[in-house]
């Protein structure tokens, strides 16, 4: 009878050690499948961090330059312009920039390192359309509207520092990207400094 | 637990399933070593399809990148060159299986009376996956996937009359060119897979009506007890189940090994010639097709006539299908038959090696009249079979299965 | 049973070495060690300084380096960089091609130098080293120089400055005739070292396969054993 016991136990316990094996060795084989699908060297690649000349955009003009596939905005900010940024207003959403949709050194009014300088994901955090660049007073767009930025798709509003105005579809304000100036007309999109 | 499975039963009747075919399912109690290669078989299908699946996502059947994006999957895609090799390794060790699954047939007669259709389909098996292997050659777009193509399909061409417009049907163009490596690619990604898919569960489906042979050669259904159930039987599950995952231990530790350390195995799973992309204007110095390929090549070329050759290959697949009314021996197993029966196979096994071995390499004078005595060995073992096992002398087949080991 | 099992393995194992002792006889061995990141970087300096002017590696990336011979960006964009693509220095991340205009330079060389990923695997390791070190004097070919192993070979002994001129003795032999800025041993390792980054690069994952092999058969080893205790366990059942 215990010879039988014993038999038993040896037999559960290999069977037991057999599944965990198997399944240990099964989530091991998966792993270079699920990983192939992440982005290759090629893809990774492709998004490294760009350069960006900024010595040539006018005062108040405004330049896209494709990232990782995505359209990225620079702006220069003229100083009217850059007096036009509030915080104290109540038709934004999210004046302080609470929600992470910019790096930490982009969390103030002006969201930018340098103030002159506005540079943001120009992709609407809706539904991934591109918003336009609207500059100066229209008054199809309110009469709170000071120049900002107007997606076409479903007409959320963002003000000049691509902060998104209340009881819009977008529910956050626009993404800053991670930059850095690596010179004075030099900016870096895609790489914190140092 | 079981308030579920019931509820599922009602609706479909899983457990039934189970039981028929696993924990039910009687097979004899004297398999050996030769029965591994079914289930591996089956597991080498399902790795080829997985790995298969993952590299299409990479790969892009355009003659124009079709050779970058197999080098990029290999450097580029993350775990890829794994992938990769997976499924370059895991073609030749289909054939591999499958030649030792075959070979397991002819040994113990697993493919006479009532086994003849499961045979049939196991040959359908064996036809398609030649053509999956093929037309998946072709792929990486190399100098062998190349003129390895260019030569087969102008094999086509030797047949009288329609010969030459087969052949420009199948390649949809007058050389092989972007337009036929886009059909391989549909052919090898899913309508041949779905056709193999087909015919093995078909293969499965009669194998677990008939029940499987034995080394023995003897039916343990016509031996049950009083429950029906076969007395050299034993449950599928768990027996043969735990026997099959050693064996597929074994398989994969010897495949990983392939895998990681031999993926080349010396030009015979991936050739030297083929990390040269495909040039239509330079044929390489020796074109060799891949080493499961080599017997049938050897045929091929051992005949000195063009149609003839084409004729003798072909002939050489089709006699197998007709094994089971070539051998008219009642007795199955090797065990009990003739000694003349052993010579003839052991025979046909050396012939077959040896085309194996000769298809591989430049054609000599000795190697071609060895190419041609094989030849005249490999079709001799079909035709002395019929006569030889009419009244061919067996010894006495045993009443029960006999354990070994 | 074991013993067939084991005459299996056998048999296999047995296999392997027949098919490596297929390359051809007259190449010189070299050794490859692709562990030597100190050789295999060497070998990229002189890759892009004497052979990327004309020949590429259009499969591979640059930034390929930064991991796999641990030479970091600056290094990669500073020493092996040499190309423009669009006016701007080409990028870290695209593929080591050149800007060479077939049309004209198959009218210097009669041929477009052949693209090198893949050499290391289509011809052999052997083949390269042995290539580059055959070079010797000929006036009677356009480039003045011919080749043993490759004869009537259009390209010119880029690396004769670092070898010296080869010629061919009575008896065949090859003899230095003009000194190089190297001797025959520097030179030798020279090529190694070009050999060596060449076999890299015909087949990166090279440098993990291997390691990564040895846990998974490690894992399969042990799995065989369990299994196999596991078969002979219910087995017993059998009588």
């Amino acid at each position: 009878m215990s010879d039988n016991n014993n038999s038993s136990n040896r037999r559960n316990f290999l069977t037991n050690l057999t599944k965990v094996m198997g399944g240990v060795g099964a989530v091991f084989a998966a792993i270079p499948f699920l990983s192939s699908m992440s982005p290759s060297e090629k893809t990774k690649m492709a998004g490294a961090p760009i350069e960006i000349d900024v010595s040539n955009i006018q005062p108040g003009a405004f330049k896209i330059v494709e990232w990782r596939g995505k359209p990225v905005w620079v702006v220069r900010r003229t100083p009217e312009m850059l007096e036009k940024i509030k915080n104290d207003v109540g038709y934004l959403a999210d004046p302080n920039s609470n929600e992470e949709n910019q790096p930490q050194y982009a969390q103030n009014k002006f969201r930018s390192v340098k103030p002159e300088y506005l540079v943001l994901l120009g992709v609407c955090t809706h539904l991934g359309c591109s918003p336009l660049y609207k500059p100066g007073q229209n008054k199809d767009l309110g009469l709170e509207w000071e120049g900002g930025f107007f997606c076409p798709c479903h007409g959320s509003k963002f003000d000049l520092s691509g902060r998104v105005f209340k009881g819009m579809p977008a529910p956050t304000n626009l993404e800053v990207p991670p930059y850095y100036f690596a010179s004075d007309t030099k900016l870096i999109v895609g790489a914190d400094e140092g | 637990m079981t308030k579920f499975i019931a509820w599922i039963d009602e609706r479909l009747p899983v457990t039934k399933f189970v039981k028929n075919h696993l924990s039910e399912y009687y097979a004899p109690k004297n398999f050996n070593f030769f029965y591994f290669f079914g289930s591996l078989a089956l597991f080498v299908f399902i790795l080829q399809i997985i790995t298969g699946i993952f590299l299409t996502i990479n790969y892009k059947p355009d003659a124009a990148s079709a050779f970058a994006s197999v080098e990029y999957i290999m450097r580029d895609v993350e775990w890829g060159w794994l992938i990769r090799y997976m499924h370059s390794t895991g073609a030749s060790f289909f054939f591999i299986v499958i030649y030792l699954h075959m070979l397991r047939a002819l040994m113990y007669g697993s493919y006479k009376k009532p086994r003849e259709l499961l045979w049939l389909f196991g040959m359908f098996i064996f036809v398609l996956l030649m053509a999956e292997a093929f037309m998946g050659y072709l792929l990486p777009w190399g100098q062998m996937s190349y003129w390895g193509a260019q030569v087969i399909i102008s094999l086509f061409g030797a047949i009288p009359l329609i010969g030459e417009s087969l052949a420009l049907w199948i390649r949809g163009d007058y050389v092989i060119s972007d337009a036929t490596l886009n059909r391989f690619f549909a052919f090898h990604v899913i309508a041949l897979p779905l056709l193999l898919f087909a015919v093995i569960y078909l293969h499965i489906a009669a194998l677990h009506t008939v029940g499987s042979n034995n080394p023995d050669g003897v039916e343990i259904k016509a031996n049950k007890n009083n429950d029906g159930v076969p007395v050299d039987g034993i449950p599928f599950h768990p027996y043969y189940t735990v026997k099959d995952i050693f064996g597929l231990a074994v398989f994969l530790t010897i495949f990983m090994f392939v895998v990681f350390f031999l993926p080349e195995f010396g030009g015979f799973f991936l050739e030297k010639d083929n990390f040269v992309p495909a040039d239509p204007l330079k044929t390489p110095e020796h074109i060799v097709p891949v080493w499961y390929f080599t017997p049938f090549y050897a045929i091929l070329r051992a005949v000195p006539d063009k149609l003839g050759g084409v004729i003798a290959m072909g002939l050489a697949i089709f006699v197998l299908f007709l094994m089971p009314w070539l051998d008219r021996c009642k007795v199955k197993s090797i065990r009990y038959r003739s000694i003349s029966y052993k010579i003839l196979l052991i025979a046909f096994i050396v012939s077959f090696i040896g085309l194996g071995y000769i298809g591989m390499k430049a054609p000599t004078y000795t190697l071609t009249l060895l190419g041609r005595i094989f030849t005249i060995i490999y079709f001799g073992f079909f035709i002395l079979l019929y006569f030889i096992s009419k009244n061919e002398k067996t010894k006495p087949v045993p009443e029960r299965v006999t354990m070994h080991d | 049973m074991i013993k067939r099992y084991l005459a299996f393995f056998i048999t296999l194992f047995l296999l392997s070495p027949v098919t490596y002792g297929a390359s051809g006889g007259d190449l010189k061995p070299v050794a490859i060690d692709l562990d030597n990141k100190a050789s295999l970087q060497r070998g990229a300096q002189i890759y892009f300084n004497n052979c990327a002017g004309c020949h590429t590696l259009q499969y591979h990336r640059y930034s390929k380096f930064v991991n796999d011979l641990g030479i970091s960006e600056e290094m990669i964009k500073k020493n092996l960089i040499l190309t423009t693509y669009k006016g701007e220095k080409t990028k870290l991340g695209s593929t080591i091609v050149n800007s060479i205009n077939h049309d004209s330079i198959k009218e210097v060389f009669g041929v477009v130098p052949p693209d090198l990923t893949l050499t290391a695997r289509s011809r052999g390791s052997e083949w390269i080293y042995t290539f580059l070190t055959s070079f010797y004097e000929d006036q009677t070919r356009p480039m003045g120089v011919n080749n043993v192993l490759y004869p009537n070979v259009n390209m010119p002994h880029v690396l004769w400055y670092k070898e010296g001129l080869k010629e061919l003795d009575e008896n065949n032999q090859l003899v230095i005739k003009i000194k190089g800025q190297l001797n025959q041993k520097e030179y030798e390792q020279e090529i190694t070292d070009l050999v060596n980054f060449l076999t890299y690069v015909s087949e990166p994952a090279q440098l993990e396969r291997y390691s990564i092999g040895f846990w998974v058969m490690l894992f399969l080893v042990i799995f065989v054993f369990i299994t196999y205790l596991l078969k002979i366990e219910y087995w017993r059942d059998i009588k």
